[in-house]
């Protein structure tokens, strides 16, 4: 088994998905290099102890037809049979296109692999992580798609040491690149999350969270709901179609917990849920529920901290 | 112009999904998948502006079609459909190829999606079908704003977003909360059921999509934490207050 593993520099670093996979590959003795796609001159993603090789795109073109061109030869000549990425907005284009290329249906939103004779065997969560679904991919090519936070990053000491080709410009055009401002705690990185869903009734009761967040030194999240309502970017989504957190306190308020939450969360250290319905499946996976009011509730938590 | 606008029908998704041999069961009536109004409203706001024509397409197993009706009703003029058992359980690959292929009978400049659907959540059906049909895919568009001139397309990225100009001929993915999906009135309810949805057999589609993932097993895994609840009787804060000393967040 020969593994390629697809990153990208976000903040002029290697992507924190890519870092979690190389752990697991080198868990498996699995043969492996990197490629990486980013727009910085000569960021740090090289290493001794792998190939890397770092497709240079600009950032004013949109390249990626070209980006996995690129891959799709880097497949070919190094008889690659695995490749991996974690699921973020860049690799779920590049491993669609390659899929088509190399006529092997990808496997989304993993969260576990495994290689049984020769195959790779992949595991998703499903309904709400109540159950695991099993998939053996048979192609010369597997293609996975991982879950971030699936598994622990790697801590390796990086240098320059990479193979640089610059990607050359597509027929579309992009302009007005507009980088959000990263204010306080990430939902990634952040110990403690407080979220939102449609329980806080108004998009001007959002300020009540975003108090008791900067109180307590958090991220602030919210539901697919009320991130459709436009009540929060789509950035700050935590579930199945939004971010996957694992903080050691999720405070969940006004969440009722659907499935396409869940997904996102339901693996935090200790989970603290306000909501007024009793029968609300966040209940199920809570380790404090609190039966209430969350716009009574907040507001007296917040005076007492 | 031609926009097609790919909608999938989908189990209720207010009831959990249970499974049959690995495949996602489907009863007879499904809906339309929210997801999709998206991709409709985009392209019915492009269709005000250029006087397009919109054409739904859609595949899976047979059933009922009311959530091609519901895409109807939206305000899209046309169906093309197939509707195979064959395509029970079908992978992304296999789904991006027939969907291609029916773009390719619809003659469409455009090809408008949502950017996952809402049961199967693969999200990678748009890019896919971009690369069958060798087209630009300007995928994840939060915010449309057509102008006089042209339509500017903004991109969610994962530091922020950024802007192109809608391409003639590409695909687009839509992400939820990109356009405001209008509500079908009485009278679209009623128009659309005069409008046609045209099938199309599975054979007369070249396919070349393998069926290369191979269902295991589920596994159930308990999960249910049996927390503490309590039922707040104005000092239930209280509670919380101690849990965050516990845990020494305070």
């Amino acid at each position: 088994m020969k593994a390629l593993i697809i990153s990208e520099v976000i903040d002029g670093k290697l992507g924190l998905g890519s870092l979690e996979i190389i752990s697991k590959v080198r868990n498996l003795n699995i043969e492996f290099q990197l490629v990486t796609v980013g727009v910085d001159d000569v960021p740090t993603i090289g290493s001794d102890s792998f190939k890397q090789t770092y497709l240079k795109r600009s950032s004013n073109s949109l390249q990626y037809n070209k980006v996995a061109d690129y891959i799709n030869n880097i497949i070919q000549n190094e008889q690659v049979n695995l490749v991996l990425a974690s699921s973020t907005y860049q690799c779920r284009d590049i491993i669609s296109f390659l899929s088509v290329d190399f006529n092997s249906s990808p496997v989304s939103n993993v969260i576990d692999f495994s290689i049984e004779n020769h195959k790779v065997q992949t595991v998703n969560s499903i309904n709400g992580g109540n159950q695991l679904y099993k998939t053996e991919v048979d192609s010369e090519v597997s293609f996975l798609l991982i879950r971030p936070k699936s598994f622990e990053a790697v801590d390796i000491e990086l240098n320059s040491n990479y193979i640089s080709i610059d990607v050359e410009d597509g027929i579309t055009k992009i302009y007005d690149i507009h980088k959000e401002e990263k204010k306080g705690p990430q939902l990634e990185d952040s110990k403690v999350v407080v979220s939102a869903g449609r329980g806080m009734v108004d998009v001007s009761n959002l300020s009540i969270i975003n108090e008791l967040a900067s109180k307590l030194n958090a991220a602030v999240g919210g539901t697919r709901a009320i991130v459709d309502a436009g009540w929060m970017p789509y950035s700050q989504q935590v579930g199945q179609t939004g971010k996957t957190v694992k903080p050691d306190l999720y405070i969940a308020c006004g969440i009722s917990g659907a499935t396409q939450h869940q997904v996102g969360m339901k693996d935090s250290k200790f989970i603290i849920a306000i909501n007024k319905d009793e029968e609300a499946p966040i209940f199920q996976i809570s380790d404090l529920g609190i039966v209430g009011d969350t716009l009574n509730i907040l507001p007296k938590l917040i005076e007492s901290i | 112009m031609k926009i097609a606008v790919c909608a999938k029908q989908i189990p209720d998704p207010a009831i959990e999904i249970s499974y049959e041999k690995g495949h996602i069961k489907r009863p007879e009536e499904q809906v339309l998948d929210d997801t999709d109004r998206y991709g409709i409203e985009l392209a019915l706001q492009l269709k005000e502006k250029f006087d397009a024509e919109v054409t739904i397409l859609s595949m899976g197993p047979k059933g009922t079609l009311k959530g091609v009706q519901q895409a109807l009703q939206m305000g899209a003029d046309k169906a093309m459909i197939v509707s195979d058992e064959n395509l029970s359980g079908a992978n992304s690959l296999t789904t991006s190829n027939v969907l291609s292929e029916l773009a390719k009978l619809s003659e469409a400049d455009l090809i408008i999606l949502g950017t996952e659907s809402t049961d199967g959540y693969s999200g990678t059906v748009p890019q896919q079908i971009s690369r069958y049909l060798n087209l630009d895919c300007i995928s994840y568009v939060k915010a449309v704003e057509v102008n006089s001139e042209k339509v500017i397309l903004t991109r969610q990225t994962i530091e922020g977003s950024e802007k192109v100009d809608m391409p003639d001929k590409c695909v687009i993915s839509v992400t939820a909360g990109g356009v405001e999906p209008r509500y079908p009135n009485f009278k679209d309810i009623m128009a659309a059921k005069s409008k046609s949805i045209q099938e199309i057999p599975l054979n007369n589609l070249n396919l070349t999509a393998k069926n290369n993932l191979k269902f295991i097993d589920i596994e159930e895994v308990e999960s249910s934490k049996n927390g503490q609840k309590v039922i707040d009787d104005g000092e239930a804060h209280k509670f919380i207050i101690e849990k965050l000393k516990e845990l020494k967040i305070l």
